[in-house]
């Protein structure tokens, strides 16, 4: 190891450029051993629709566990302390549970989907459809670029090449593993990158925590933490991370494309142990690495150029030997490499079946090599611009709050309209738009909150945790549960968000979107008198390589017939 | 919080994730040689 100026310990670049050859090289070994000389359309997007649990429940638990959870629960253990990597790490992880009853909703409406987009194509039509779609690609292009970020940083940080350097070497490696096998190649070497990641989880938390000083350190430095802070239960980490945390789980679960492509690929019987498992398998992964942030809080660590985010390669690199510096790496590479994958393939398999099969192509002439052709294209353009972005260093955290909103907003018009015949494309599309509308002058502060508007934003609030609440239990209990719930949050909610909430921007925004969308939705259809055959839908989504099962019959919409 | 239960928050989360790992690679491995046995390829 070769020692920095600023004390911390890096790797040689020789040694650098081997682990990231070894890692990148074994990963695309792996797909060109899967690959096939004539890829399949269909096995590019959702690789056959039969994945076993083990590939599945391993890829979804990779895919979510993406560099930037790593950071943010290692930040908010020290921000917030022990409870922090809870708030972070459980919410998270819930993200991934909640949508399983869901999903197999979905499923059994449409079994052979590609992505959640097409199904909602289907369902009402255009504009519903691409608004969806546009909200994931922005989504996934956020991600790649995210975690581009993050591994150009660490590699900066921990050896003597530069950002620039780095970004270029994960972009490529990435890009260069998915591009041929698409889906299949993600899914498959998710499956193998989780080992890597989950076994050094293992090793490392444990061997940091000694070297640290092990319990004597919750004594000697228990003076570093503030009462919130070495409270479990800590009013501010709830408010400030864990609430709006909770309020994200359904939107991030409905609008990110990574958690649909594997509802579709998995087996279907298959798909709650998966779902589980994977809840699981991140909730404790994350939450772990949350107590390196907790631990450099007891230890009394400053971080680096006071930016949290240098937090968990500065522990690695004062806490570990070279050799479980390198195993650091990985994991870290490893994490940021499944996402990134997965949301290349999320990316191509929205242009190929949302952009080109639904709208460009005409209905039922998607030529499914030229769909390949747009599934690579989009990969290789995807990198190139996250690449750039990355470079720049553009800060695209407001971008990704103005996306969750929009999810936040599509959550209930999308999972009412796999459950309420009365749902039309009309009430969908000027819900979301409305929510929008509302969201902005709240999360960015636009308006005065003080005085009716305050009132105002803390009912819709209220409004929006009876909706976020109704809906979790909506999946699992059912209607009749859910309403209960519904009711009984809001009134218990009350008392305590009215005249208080409005003072949260980032959560009072979030539930404000929830709320507005419902309300908006369901007073624009609950008299509708039309109703909606939902057995429609599987006749027309089929695969595009098999024109037997392909759509046929006029592009109409929606059978719409009255009650 | 006391020692004791700090040290067993920080360290049950590897010891979880250990558990996760085993469940997953008995699946993987059991998929491998399902494929192969029925002659298919593993996705």
């Amino acid at each position: 190891m070769v020692p920095d100026g600023a004390g911390l310990h890096q790797l040689g670049s020789w040694t650098v450029i081997a682990l990231l050859v070894l890692f990148y090289g074994g990963t695309l070994l792996m797909t060109v051993f899967i690959g096939r000389k004539n890829e399949n359309a269909d096995g590019y997007m959702t690789a056959g629709n039969k994945v076993g649990f083990g590939i599945s429940a391993g890829s979804m638990t990779a895919t979510w566990i993406w560099a930037s959870s790593m950071y943010a629960s290692d930040t908010s253990g020290y921000t917030y302390g022990i409870s922090g990597p809870i708030h972070y790490g459980l919410w998270g992880a819930l993200m991934i549970l909640f949508i399983y009853p869901f999903g197999k909703r979905i499923r059994a409406v449409a079994p052979k989907a590609h992505t959640l987009a097409e199904v909602i194509y289907a369902r009402h039509g255009k504009s519903s459809q691409l608004m969806l779609a546009g909200s994931n690609l922005v989504g996934s292009m956020v991600s790649i670029t995210s975690n581009f970020i993050a591994g150009g940083a660490l590699i900066a940080l921990l050896s003597p090449f530069s950002f620039t350097q780095g970004i270029v070497f994960i972009g490529g490696g990435i890009l260069l593993y998915s591009l041929w096998s698409g889906f299949r190649a993600s899914v498959l070497t998710d499956a193998a990158q989780v080992f890597a990641m989950l076994g050094a989880v293992v090793i490392i938390i444990p061997v940091v925590f000694f070297a640290a000083g092990g319990p004597d350190m919750f004594v000697t430095g228990a003076a570093n933490l503030t009462p919130q802070q070495s409270n479990f239960f800590s009013s501010d980490a709830f408010l400030n991370q864990g609430a709006p945390y909770i309020a994200a789980v359904l939107a991030y679960a409905i609008g990110n494309q990574t958690i649909a492509q594997r509802l579709f690929a998995v087996r279907e019987d298959l798909i709650k142990k998966t779902f589980v498992t994977a809840t699981v398998g991140y909730g404790a992964t994350i939450i772990g690495i949350g107590m390196l942030g907790v631990m450099a809080l007891y230890a009394g660590v400053a971080p680096l150029d006071g930016d949290t985010n240098n937090l968990i390669p500065q522990m690695a690199a004062t806490y570990l030997n070279p050799v479980l510096l390198g195993v650091f790496l990985i994991m870290i590479i490893g994490a940021l490499s499944s996402t990134a994958d997965s949301d290349l393939s999320a990316m191509s398999s929205i242009m190929m079946a949302d952009v080109y099969g639904q709208n460009i192509a005409k209905q039922g002439k998607a030529n499914p090599k030229t769909m390949l052709f747009i599934g690579r294209i989009t990969m290789v353009v995807a990198t190139g611009a996250g690449l750039y972005f990355a470079s720049g260093r553009l800060n695209i955290l407001d971008l990704l709050v103005f996306v969750g909103a929009l999810w936040g907003a599509l959550v209930f018009p999308v999972i009412a309209s796999f459950y309420w015949q009365k749902v039309t494309n009309k009430a969908f599309t000027v819900s979301v738009l409305v929510a929008l509308a509302m969201f902005l002058p709240v999360r960015f502060g636009w308006i005065s909150m003080a005085g009716p508007a305050g009132i105002v934003v803390d009912v819709l609030s209220v409004a929006g945790i009876g909706v976020v609440l109704g809906l979790m239990a909506f999946g699992f209990f059912g209607l009749k549960v859910a309403k209960i719930v519904a009711v009984v949050a809001m009134v218990a909610a009350a008392p305590f968000a009215i005249g208080f909430l409005h003072d949260y921007a980032v959560l009072s925004g979030s539930l404000v979107a929830y709320a507005v969308s419902t309300i908006v939705c369901w007073l624009m259809c609950f008299r509708n008198t039309k109703t909606f055959d939902f057995s429609t839908i599987k006749d027309r989504i089929g695969d595009f390589d098999n024109r037997a099962e392909a759509n046929h019959g006029t592009p109409e919409p929606l059978l719409e017939t009255k009650a | 919080m006391s020692e004791f239960w700090l040290t067993l928050y920080v360290l049950a989360w590897p010891v979880i994730v250990a558990g996760v790992l085993y469940v997953l690679g008995k699946a993987f491995i059991q998929e491998i040689l399902e494929a192969r046995r029925e002659g298919r390829p593993l996705i």
